[in-house]
């Protein structure tokens, strides 16, 4: 029964996320640098319940085997209830890699599970390598600044959470087998009771379709300097938009903020001042046209995505684009 | 005489309503950040720090329970050098009541599973309701601390908490979810949580709470004195291992534009009108 790769299968109200075909495409893709075969090797866990329409989706897009683990205490994720029932499959498949989506339940749950089997783990994997033989698992460190290589130590299980896109999806048409068990995790004894999911407060304003959008982020330093930015989005005639610590910190309000837990952008136009360019925040604007970056940090990864770069002082910066754009519209 | 009216349970459960906040020091983000020698960490000679942003949130969400009364005492945890002493010194003059410092040079080096079993070895005595870190840490972004501790301890966790409320033996939280989404769920006490930045708005340590800070304790701890061994949570036993640091890929990265900032605004005009035509 025992499997080279597990991948966590992630679902929410009956539909598959997306999350779990970047996860059998990793695998897959880990398959072939490790030699093992993906067509019996690679197997997903889903747990919910009544999920077995779900689990035949999965078992077409790459599992050799998804194992269903059903139970009334697993209905709705909860952290507790769903590592437990995690902890118990692992033992009983005992994989070599257990690969986990690095999103809110991903997270949540993952290092219950490693700490149960007594495993590191390594987080928000972008890629996974071979070095004769020894697994590396490739992560940033440092918000983005940098890339750190991490080593597990090579005792089975090595497990891992793997970033949102780092690996492609796997193919559909494939005819993988569907399994049901029960893991032994009693609703009665849980510790944490799903109450409900609801929306957030949404806002005034809706970037979503801004053509032109300049950003600020915490280099702008305080929400009396926010002018520099609004004045300069007036003279494009674009909206203001933020990175998180903006939000955060109450110099704008929530619904400004772009990226993962904000909202994705496709403007024609967007213009990065003084934000750093983490992952959380490109998400939700690489999408943009065309990208200007006003840092003072030459190494700032805000440079590896935008368009044209300026390194320095965005309160020298920005006015004096400010005045040209006013200039050039005729507005001076 | 005023007599306390409430039933006996309550004022027992209150009274022992006790809250650890974990506090980790981090280089300050706009450090200046180099790869060291040996390549497998930043060079942490130039470096400023701080208190983790994330653990800022995490204090204040325990404060706000204490000046509601619904907290009894709060106490600030850190586990590294010397250096970070700097930390709970912050947590005390904020409010915290007492700290503990866990150092030992044999933990330079810990992976996070290590860290949290000598965390969870500190604290094994001291019957905890609620514990409190952040949703990670702004050096590893490891994002993992508090979920293994919470195994470790046997008790629920709730991660990226957005929003709090105590209620009877328990505590209800909001998951920050994908899409302006968030989980609701009910956590029975004691349990461990992990906060996300913007759930509330930090306070800053006072004048007066800087002084008080002096007069608070704060307990040093070796691993001697918690029966562990080296070889068991130290760097050097560690099974994550960071094999190297490295500078991210560019890419095709951004063209630089060079020149005073009116020379850098004139070619940027320039560049918008024919990239974008939207001026
Ligand atoms: C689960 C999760 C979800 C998240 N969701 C989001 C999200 O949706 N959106 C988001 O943005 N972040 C999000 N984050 C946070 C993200 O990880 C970063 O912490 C954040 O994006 C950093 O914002 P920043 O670039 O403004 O700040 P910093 O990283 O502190 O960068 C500030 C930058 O300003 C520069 N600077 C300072 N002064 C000046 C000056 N005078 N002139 C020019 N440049 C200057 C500095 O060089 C630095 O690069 C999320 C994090 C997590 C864990
Ligand atoms: N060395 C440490 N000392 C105190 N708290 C820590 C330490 N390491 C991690 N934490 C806590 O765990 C959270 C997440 O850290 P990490 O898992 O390293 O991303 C931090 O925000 C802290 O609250």
């Amino acid at each position: 029964m025992a499997c080279k790769a597990l991948i966590v299968a992630e679902q929410e109200s009956g539909a598959v996320r997306e999350i779990t075909y970047e996860l059998l495409g990793m695998a897959h893709k880990v398959a072939e640098q490790a030699g093992w075969k993906a067509a019996s090797d690679v197997k997903a866990v889903l747990p919910g319940e009544g999920v077995e329409k779900m689990a035949a989706e999965i078992a077409g897009r790459g599992a050799a085997e998804v194992i269903c683990a059903e139970g009334a205490a697993l209905k709705d994720y909860t952290g507790d209830g769903h590592a437990r029932a995690l902890e118990e499959i692992i033992r009983a498949e005992s994989p070599s890699l257990v690969l986990f989506g690095h999103t809110p339940n991903g997270w949540d749950v993952a290092p219950v599970v490693a700490a149960g089997l007594d495993v590191p783990l390594a987080t928000e994997c972008s890629g996974i390598s071979f070095d004769g033989g020894r697994a590396l698992f490739t992560r940033k460190v440092f918000n983005g600044k940098f890339v750190q290589v991490v080593d597990l130590g090579g005792a089975p299980p090595l497990m891992a959470t793997v970033m949102r896109g780092a690996a492609q999806p796997a193919a559909t048409g494939g005819k993988g087998a569907v399994r049901k068990v029960q893991p032994k995790v009693d609703a009665q004894a849980l510790r944490a009771r799903f109450i409900e999911i609801k929306k957030g407060e949404a806002g005034g304003v809706d970037l979503s379709q801004a053509e032109i959008i300049v950003s600020g982020g915490r280099g702008v330093g305080g929400a009396e300097k926010f002018s520099v930015i609004r004045d300069l989005a007036e003279a494009l005639g674009g909206q203001v938009g933020a990175s998180r610590p903006v939000t955060d910190m109450g110099w704008l309000p929530h619904e400004h903020q772009i990226g993962s837990s904000g909202v994705t952008v496709n403007p024609k136009l967007y213009v990065a001042c003084g934000i750093s360019g983490a992952i959380q925040h490109i998400v939700g604007m690489r999408g943009a046209g065309y990208i200007i970056a006003i840092n003072k940090d030459a190494d700032a990864p805000i440079f590896g995505v935008a368009d044209v770069g300026v390194v320095g002082d965005l309160f020298e910066i920005v006015p004096a684009l400010t005045k040209a754009i006013q200039e050039a519209r005729g507005q001076g | 005489m005023v007599y306390d009216r409430r039933p006996i349970a309550e004022i027992i459960r209150r009274e022992s309503m006790k809250s650890l906040v974990l506090a980790k020091q981090v280089p300050n983000t706009d450090s200046p950040f180099r790869i060291n020698a040996d390549g497998t960490w930043v060079d942490e000679g130039n470096l400023t720090y701080g208190l983790n942003d994330y653990d800022r949130y995490g204090l204040e969400a325990v404060l706000k329970l204490k000046d509601a009364g619904k907290v009894s005492e709060v106490v600030a945890l850190t586990v590294g050098p010397d250096r970070a002493s700097a930390v709970l010194r912050t947590c005390l003059a904020t409010g915290a009541d007492r700290a503990i410092h866990i150092k030992d040079d044999a933990l330079a080096g810990a992976d996070p599973l290590s860290v949290a079993k000598v965390i969870a070895a500190a604290i094994k005595d001291e019957s905890f309701s609620l514990i409190v870190a952040g949703l990670q840490a702004d050096d590893d972004n490891y994002a993992q601390t508090g979920p293994l501790l919470a195994r470790l301890l046997d008790r629920p966790c709730a991660t990226a908490v957005m929003g709090l409320e105590l209620l009877d033996g328990a505590v209800r939280v909001e998951r920050e979810l994908e899409n302006n989404r968030l989980q609701v769920v009910e956590l029975q006490l004691p349990a461990v949580l992990t906060v996300q930045t913007g759930i509330n708005e930090p306070r800053y340590a006072s004048l007066k709470g800087i002084m008080a800070a002096k007069k608070k304790e704060v307990r040093a701890v070796a691993l001697s004195d918690l029966g562990l061994d080296a070889a068991q949570v130290g760097g050097a036993a560690s099974r994550m291992k960071t094999v190297r640091l490295e500078v991210p890929p560019k890419g095709e990265g951004a063209d630089i534009v060079k020149g005073g900032p009116e020379e850098i605004a004139a070619e940027l005009v320039k560049r918008i009108r024919e990239k974008t035509g939207v001026i």
